[in-house]
């Protein structure tokens, strides 16, 4: 009964969605509003009902029987939920309706709102569509098995499980972006209103955004065995899209809701953000390509998704051909300003998601141009990977950060370029000595010479922008700035980390593969390893191969033991790689194959990867920074509103006026 | 007698040893790291340990050592598998356009902004504090 209560649910929600998008749309703010909420309860429930069925290993649905197993453990149960193509898109409707439910419950009412809810409603249709009639998670097998086919044991795994939950809270978070954009252009309204009401939005979408593409970086790193932790995977690509373009996106909404300016340009960004977001599950769920992620070969789910895109992309552009030229240009400002730099900002960002989209699809275009026999099968195969993203991306990054400390400290409209850099010479001397303490510790070149160099400009560059924020008040005033600084300050600093995690990672990390028999022992990275022999051991759902293995260090020992998991139900091998965590980075260890012509000697791999927590350090704090932001929004906001009936306080003057100020 | 025996034992022998010039073993990684392994999904054939993966390591360690450039080892697997054995696009033709096309898109968008700079730079603006920022004018 379950399932086919699931699946009833779902056809609620998409008549919620109907109305919600209908009444919207039209003059029934206050309907749409309520079948919102409603929508977002059945859906929710539905998705429940999805769980249950996985929870208590109903086989007569299809999909719990793929999927699931009676050994598996519970947590990877739930997990199972969605981690397959029709689970995964009924998460995907529960967050869209859950967003569209959120606005109607927090967002002012207005015309703003309504319409917003009305896009929202649209975009909830399409989904339900796509979802009950290509994708139903709810259907029921004549002949129930009785046991489950099992998870794939590569995502049998926390972090895997926690990934497509937080990617989906980004990759569908742009979809409200998306409705707000849509709402305003409908409107005629691309204001300074519109832009502090949407910021939140953005901001929340693309923290969500960071954490699922860190999750899924941590989980490459320690589950494929191979200690990468991004390879320019078109998977890992279709994420990072949506991401940068969402970051130019927090930023140029700075300057329309702080100025009122660079309005077309934030609307149009807030249209792509999603359309990009699209574009990747599109890539990954129509099987366009082949990786160990994408899991769903099926081109008329593809076909579907493609059209939607059109759709939803296609209208929206066509809103904005015809709205933008009525906006409002913003207020005059120099290029040397807080607008310019944040103008440079985007500049930098959006042609670095250009170049991942540019270099993600051609490859695909190509082969598909190659089969239709429109290019000779020689030019149709191309790999574009980690050299090509590596050497575009790098020197964006660079600039990025380079004018980083600048934009945070410029005053608004006007600023004077060389006091502003003679007050941030401190940090370039700092920056210019670890840059050269990092090169003389090691060969390894320019590249990470300039990584440190930047990576450490910024993040001194926040720290003096801080203290002079701070100015004569010393500690106290330090911890009573605003949480909008500090978001920022800790969302920069983790920019700051994270490149220098990556480019120390990248240049000097080392790796080396050795054959050993047992009693035989490597040397490596100041560390050495003495092989002791494998040994079988059983586990819940598999069977591990375990190696034993002694590693020294200054004088210690540790028994260091990495494992070769086989799940004999999905007949799949994962690898158990064991990691020892040091300051400096971690030592990494995994069991290989043993040799096939000698008895008793296998390869084991290790690798040292420096500064390896520096990346998702860095990462975790860009989006504690983004939730920090996104904070002091909801803040100020419930402040003003408890103010709301006193008369409008003029906010008292404050002596800083930036660096660099003309005055 | 015994002196080719063991050469010939050490050529069968499929250890994979490293290079033990430090340099050219890094040489030898960075262009494994960028060879793809043609049996597997979307893996270099410095992460994997499929046959193909295996030779390929083996053949890049051995050009390495014979004094052959980047270059002419990427061309040694493009002849035999195609241009999609190598993850590093050409950097010819057409694909040139693919290289250049973002130094082309910031060339463009700081030349525009440089124009800004010295042909009709506004005058008489006065910069607003971040407290002000508010105050539109």
């Amino acid at each position: 009964m379950i399932a086919e209560l699931g699946h009833l649910l779902a056809f609620l929600a998409l008549g919620a969605a109907v109305g919600q998008s209908v009444l919207g749309l039209t003059s029934g703010g206050e309907a749409a509003r309520r079948l919102a909420v409603a929508g977002a309860i059945f859906a929710a429930l539905s998705l429940l009902t999805l769980i249950i069925s996985f929870v208590r290993l109903d086989f007569s649905v299809e999909l719990v029987a793929a999927h699931s197993h009676s050994q598996k453990p519970l947590l990877y149960r739930i997990a199972g939920a969605w981690g397959n193509h029709e689970g995964s898109m009924l998460l995907w409707c529960v967050i869209m309706a859950g967003y569209g439910a959120l606005a109607a419950l927090t967002m002012r009412e207005g015309k703003l709102r309504d319409r917003a809810l009305g896009v929202q409603g649209l975009l909830t249709v399409g989904s339900f569509l796509y979802l009950l009639f290509v994708s139903s998670p709810f259907t029921r097998l004549a002949d129930p098995p009785f046991d489950g086919a099992g998870l794939n044991p590569l995502l049998q795994d926390p972090a895997v499980a926690l990934h497509p939950p937080f990617l989906y809270l980004g990759y569908v978070g742009m979809s409200f972006v998306f409705s707000l954009a849509a709402a305003g252009l409908i409107n005629g309204e691309i204001d300074r209103d519109w832009a502090r009401r949407t910021r939140p939005w953005a901001l929340g979408a693309w923290s969500c955004l960071t954490i699922g593409i860190a999750l899924g970086a941590i989980w490459a790193y320690y589950e494929l065995g191979w200690g990468g932790w991004w390879f320019w995977d078109p998977v890992e690509n279709a994420s990072f899209m949506p991401w940068l373009v969402a970051a130019a996106l927090v930023h140029s909404l700075i300057v329309t809701e702080k100025r009122g300016g660079m309005a077309s340009w934030t609307v149009f960004l807030a249209v792509l953000a999603f359309c990009l977001s699209l574009l990747g599950t599109f890539l990954v769920r129509s099987g366009v390509l082949t990786s160990v992620h994408a899991f769903a070969v099926d081109p008329a789910r593809g076909t579907i998704l493609l059209i939607g895109l059109g759709l939803a992309g296609g209208a929206a552009l066509a809103l904005f051909a015809w709205r933008a030229p009525q906006l409002k240009a913003g207020p005059e400002f120099d290029p040397v300003s807080r607008e310019g730099a944040l103008v440079l900002n985007n500049l930098f960002l959006s042609v670095s998601a250009a170049l991942v989209l540019v270099g993600t699809v051609t490859p695909m275009v190509l082969q598909w141009m190659g089969e239709a026999k429109l290019i000779a099968p020689e030019a149709a195969s191309m790999s574009i990977g980690e050299p090509y993203f590596q050497l575009t991306l790098a020197p964006m990054v660079a600039f990025l950060l380079l004018f980083m400390p600048l934009a945070q400290a410029a005053p608004w409209r006007k600023a004077e370029m060389t006091p502003l850099l003679k007050w941030l010479l401190p940090s370039a001397i700092i920056a210019v000595l670890a840059a050269l303490v990092a090169l003389a510790m090691g060969g390894w070149g320019v590249f990470l010479g300039f990584g440190v160099l930047v990576g450490v400009w910024v993040i001194a560059g926040v720290a003096q922008d801080i203290l002079r924020r701070a100015g004569a008040g010393g500690w106290r005033r330090i911890l009573k700035l605003p949480l909008t600084v500090w978001g920022m300050a800790i969302a920069h600093i983790g920019m700051g980390v994270f490149v220098i995690g990556a480019t120390v990672e990248t240049a000097a990390r080392t790796e080396q593969t050795f054959p050993l028999a047992q009693g035989q022992s490597a040397e490596m990275a100041g560390w050495s390893f003495e092989f002791q022999g494998v040994k079988i051991v059983d586990g819940p759902n598999y069977v591990a191969t375990r190696a034993d293995i002694l590693a020294t260090h200054d004088g210690r020992t540790e028994l260091l033991q990495p494992e070769q998991r086989s799940y004999p139900v999905s007949e799949m091998g994962t690898t158990e790689v064991a990691i020892r965590k040091t300051l400096g980075g971690d030592v990494y260890v995994a069991l290989g194959d043993q040799l096939r012509d000698q008895d008793g000697v296998w390869r084991i791999r290790i690798a040292h990867h420096p500064l390896i927590d520096w990346v998702f350090g860095g990462a975790a704090l860009i989006a504690v920074g983004g939730f920090m932001s996104l904070a002091a929004r909801l803040r100020r906001r419930s402040a003003a509103n408890a103010e709301a009936p006193a008369a409008p306080t003029p906010e008292p003057a404050k002596p800083e006026a930036g660096v660099g100020a003309s005055a | 007698m015994i002196g080719p025996v063991i050469a010939l034992l050490l050529q069968a022998a499929p250890l994979e040893q490293p290079i033990p010039d430090e340099a050219l073993e890094a040489r030898a990684q960075a262009i494994m790291r960028e060879t793809r392994c043609m049996v597997c999904e979307n893996e270099p054939v410095s992460q994997s340990t499929a046959d193909m993966a295996v030779d390929a390591r083996r053949a890049i360690r051995r050009q390495v050592m014979e004094g052959a450039t980047d270059e002419e080892i990427r061309d040694f697997f493009v002849s035999r598998y195609g241009q999609h054995v190598s993850f590093r696009p050409p950097l010819d033709g057409w694909a040139i356009l693919l290289w250049g096309f973002p130094f082309a898109l910031v060339a463009a968008g700081l030349a525009m902004f440089g124009m800004k700079l010295v042909r009709n730079r506004p005058s008489g603006l006065a910069p607003v504090s971040d407290d002000r920022g508010d105050e539109v004018g």
